[in-house]
């Protein structure tokens, strides 16, 4: 993380000039040089590093540039949309993309099969944005079911502003998980599919067959547990990459999150909040993959036994 | 909450029967931009001076024409003795907390939009002195006759001094916020019933405002989008009834549809080339590097020559554009009408010219461009590079986003650059100062002069202009400088940008040439 705050700190000095950014056209050159002067923009890269790094380490994440609100309070505000955002594009990913990849496995050269597979290759290749934006006007604009931006309404439970509670907040929700997770889903769909053609071909598999046990019992108990695994670390890494690079979903659909701000944050030279947002992003990483690696330990019972032993 | 609600009804009630018999009338708009802050002296920007102008008021404000006519103050008129203004202040006005506005509170404001933490504090460069003469009445002296002062303080805002001082914010926050940041506490038509920065902020009308209530909206609720197709999409889905602005390309998608309008006016915005007058050498040529032939002003004639508008006109702008021949469009105060001719498309003359100033066969040169600040930016400037290129003239393009552009351009990194400027205070002395005048930190003009043109002559009358109290004498030195700044081209005048806004049909409401948008001239039938 402190290399994420460097390489992220002196990179923002070619971002731009926060100081044209915060002033009116109208602002003499002597009060522009007297407030960066204030900011301490003059001092020198290492000296500013370290007074950032200081700063955070005493749980002070400074002030921002452009509303002089609080960075600490702004992220923390924009956190649970991001959040509960990746974690429904996860679910929709997770509970489509498992199904259909054991399905397509299953039946490799059914029509279906081939259908979902041309389908999740279009969806891989479209951009982000792109699918957002069709999704807006076919549902938002042509048939008016959805709203097409913002979180609508949304409830502080206990300081976590949700949109779970409304059914106006779940409205809202739909089409930006829904983009937000496509990748997700091809990915994991194809993903389950490599690994559960290859688990059935495996001795154990053809054994339990020979013993007569049910196909059903095969193919969701041993087949797939077997097959998670691996799912399971590259979903989680994903998940990581969810919550960082939701900026493209989040600008599309004027969604609240982090990224948004992250985005605004950049338009304005927003220091601060880019040096903040991206060390926290980084921190989500770290603790996604512990997630993950704790989550082996579930799931393989090899790992637990050796732990015993 | 309950004191609150039973405080609107009463006051409502006395004020105006007629106002609980409209229907209850909300209206959701959208922007860009999200205001950075609802302090008004705390950042000089359009949108957030725009935002506030419907919550704050000033002592005079501007009607939908752009003229000025009274607000906080009925009338004003010179001192007597002195230069300066008296300003006689409304009596009955109260702050939306209910306090009463006296000349006390003009004052505070004064002090806090002067101070060195607020950005507004340039309009108030000419005052030596303000003295409240009694409650209603107040003096702000100036260094010397200033005609234009009240009409430059438009957006000067007045804050209730109690209020500021009881929640610590007799200062605009610099770097920490303070209450005035998220809170709000003026004399204008609507308050802030609830604000999510970023997100979405709820207006509801001032029941207690002094003037006639025009408008008929009883909940207004603002949210920023940043991405245009989206904005659209929320207008076109009927999430919002009306959003500032759309981009050019989707004029024909809404106007394709029914139950929409498009608003098309001319901003006050003129878009133009500068040069680096006062650059020895050219930074970005590869065969002239010895001198910079755009000293020589046939030179930078050719390069007007150059310029074919109306195709530009036609192909990028849809012919929604206005050809500028000087730094302010017809119709602003002081627009000098005894020059509005702009140099012809002539890429024959252009080459003649070239060929006279030694350059037969043209020469290379860097041009410097936005490509996120201007409508059409980028494609503006890849059009006039290959315009120049025609008659010899080799532009090397770059472009950026703005938020180092003006950094390159302070540290003179350019030969030729796009610059868009609207008068702040809708009047042609505003760019003389900033733009015509040679650089002068100390006495802080031509702080936009990024070239530094420089004639003695317009240095010389730029404060004649700014003292002139007769319009026909005033006007006659304006136009001698817009008449020697065009003979030995200053800059480029290309053209005023457009302004488009889009709302659905059933919104009546006011398009402003400076953009802004005021909710009290909003009606939803």
């Amino acid at each position: 993380m402190l290399a994420v705050a460097f390489l992220a700190f002196s990179l923002f000095r070619f971002v731009g000039d926060p100081i044209t950014q915060m002033t009116g056209v109208e602002t003499s050159v002597e009060d522009q040089e007297r407030l960066r002067e204030e900011l301490g923009l003059n001092d020198p890269f290492a000296f500013q590093f370290a007074r950032f790094t200081g700063d955070m380490l005493n749980g002070d994440f400074g002030f921002s540039y452009r509303t002089r609100q609080p960075v600490a309070e702004m992220i923390a505000t924009r956190i649970p949309a991001t959040l509960e955002l990746g974690f429904v594009a996860l679910l929709i990913s997770l509970f489509v993309g498992i199904p259909t990849g054991v399905y397509t496995a299953l039946r490799p050269r059914g029509v279906a099969t081939q259908a979902m597979l041309m389908l999740t290759l279009i969806g891989v290749s479209i951009p982000t944005f792109v699918i957002g934006i069709m999704l807006i006007f076919f549902f938002g604009v042509q048939l008016g079911w959805l709203p097409t931006f913002g979180r609508g309404g949304t409830v502080n439970a206990w300081g976590w502003e949700t949109s779970f509670l409304t059914v106006d907040g779940w409205r809202a929700l739909i089409l930006p998980a829904i983009t937000l997770g496509v990748y997700q889903l091809t990915l994991t769909m194809r993903l389950v599919r490599a690994e559960m053609m290859e688990v059935m071909q495996s001795d154990y598999i053809r054994f339990a067959t020979a013993r007569g046990v049910p196909m059903r019992r095969i193919y969701f108990k041993h087949a797939l547990a077997n097959t998670m695994v691996p799912v399971i670390t590259i979903i989680g890494l994903q998940f990581g990459g969810v919550i960082a690079f939701s900026i493209v979903t989040e600008s599309v659909f004027q969604w609240p999150g982090m990224g948004l701000l992250f985005l605004e944050s950049i338009r304005f030279v927003d220091i601060p909040v880019m040096g903040v947002y991206l060390v926290v992003i980084a921190f989500f990483f770290v603790l996604v993959n512990l997630i993950v690696d704790l989550l082996y330990v579930v799931i393989d019972p090899r790992l637990r036994i050796r732990d015993v032993s | 909450m309950t004191y609150d609600i039973a405080k609107t009804f009463v006051l409502g009630g006395a004020l105006s029967m007629a106002a609980l018999s409209v229907q209850a009338e909300s209206f959701n708009w959208a922007s860009t931009t999200d205001p950075q802050t609802m302090d008004p002296h705390a950042v000089n920007s359009a949108p957030v001076l725009s935002f506030l102008n419907n919550i704050y008021e000033g002592l005079v404000r501007r009607g939908q024409d752009m003229s000025i006519e009274p607000s906080l103050a009925t009338s004003w008129e010179p001192l007597e003795g002195e230069n300066g203004w008296r300003f006689n202040l409304r009596e009955g006005v109260t702050f939306q907390d209910g306090a009463a506005f006296t000349s006390a509170d003009v004052m505070f404001s004064y002090e806090r939009a002067s101070n060195e933490a607020a950005d507004v504090r340039s309009w108030f460069a000419p005052v030596t002195e303000v003295r409240v003469v009694d409650d209603y009445t107040i003096d702000f002296a100036t260094n010397a006759p200033n005609p234009l002062f009240p009409s430059s303080i438009a957006n000067f805002m007045i804050l209730d001094s109690d209020w500021a001082t009881a929640n610590d914010a007799a200062l605009p926050a610099r770097d920490a916020e303070n209450y005035a940041t998220l809170n709000v506490n003026g004399t204008g038509p609507f308050m802030v019933a609830s604000r999510d920065p970023g997100v979405k902020t709820v207006l509801t009308p001032h029941a207690g405002w002094w003037d006639a209530a025009t408008h008929n909206v009883t909940e207004a609720t603002f949210a920023p989008i940043g991405n245009a197709a989206t904005g659209l999409a929320a207008l076109l889905s009927g999430d919002i009834d009306f959003i500032q602005p759309i981009p050019l390309q989707d004029v024909d998608q809404v106007e394709s549809r029914d139950g929409f309008n498009v608003l098309e006016g001319e901003e006050t915005r003129v878009i133009m080339f500068g040069f680096g007058h006062e650059h020895d050498t050219l930074l970005y040529s590869t065969d002239v590097t010895d001198v910079n032939p755009f000293q020589d002003p046939r030179v930078r004639l050719a390069a007007a020559h150059a310029i074919d508008l109306a195709s530009i006109d036609r192909v990028l702008f849809r012919g929604k554009i206005e050809g500028a021949s000087q730094l302010v469009p017809a119709g602003i105060s002081g627009f000098s009408e005894a020059n509005s001719d702009r140099p012809a498309y002539d890429p024959d003359r252009a080459k003649e010219l070239l060929a006279e100033a030694g350059y037969p066969d043209g020469f290379s040169f860097g041009l410097k461009c936005t490509n996120d600040r201007y409508i059409n930016d980028e494609a503006l400037c890849r059009a006039a590079a290959s315009m120049f290129a025609a008659v010899g003239l080799n532009a090397e393009l770059s472009t950026g986003p703005v938020r180092d552009y003006w950094t390159q351009l302070r540290e003179d990194d350019f030969d030729m650059y796009l610059l868009g400027w609207s008068p702040g205070t809708f009047d042609m002395e505003h760019p003389i100062r900033f733009l015509l005048h040679s650089q002068d930190d100390e006495a802080k003009l031509g702080s936009w002069n990024f070239g530094n043109y420089s004639n003695a002559r317009v240095d010389e009358l730029l404060p004649l202009v700014q003292q002139e109290i007769d319009p026909a004498a005033r006007q006659a030195m304006i136009d001698e400088i817009v008449a020697i700044t065009q003979e030995e081209v200053a800059y480029i005048p290309l053209y005023t940008q457009p302004l488009i806004w889009a709302a659905k049909e059933n919104i009546d409401l006011t398009q402003r040439a400076d953009n802004f948008f005021m909710l009290r001239w909003v009606t939803v039938n």
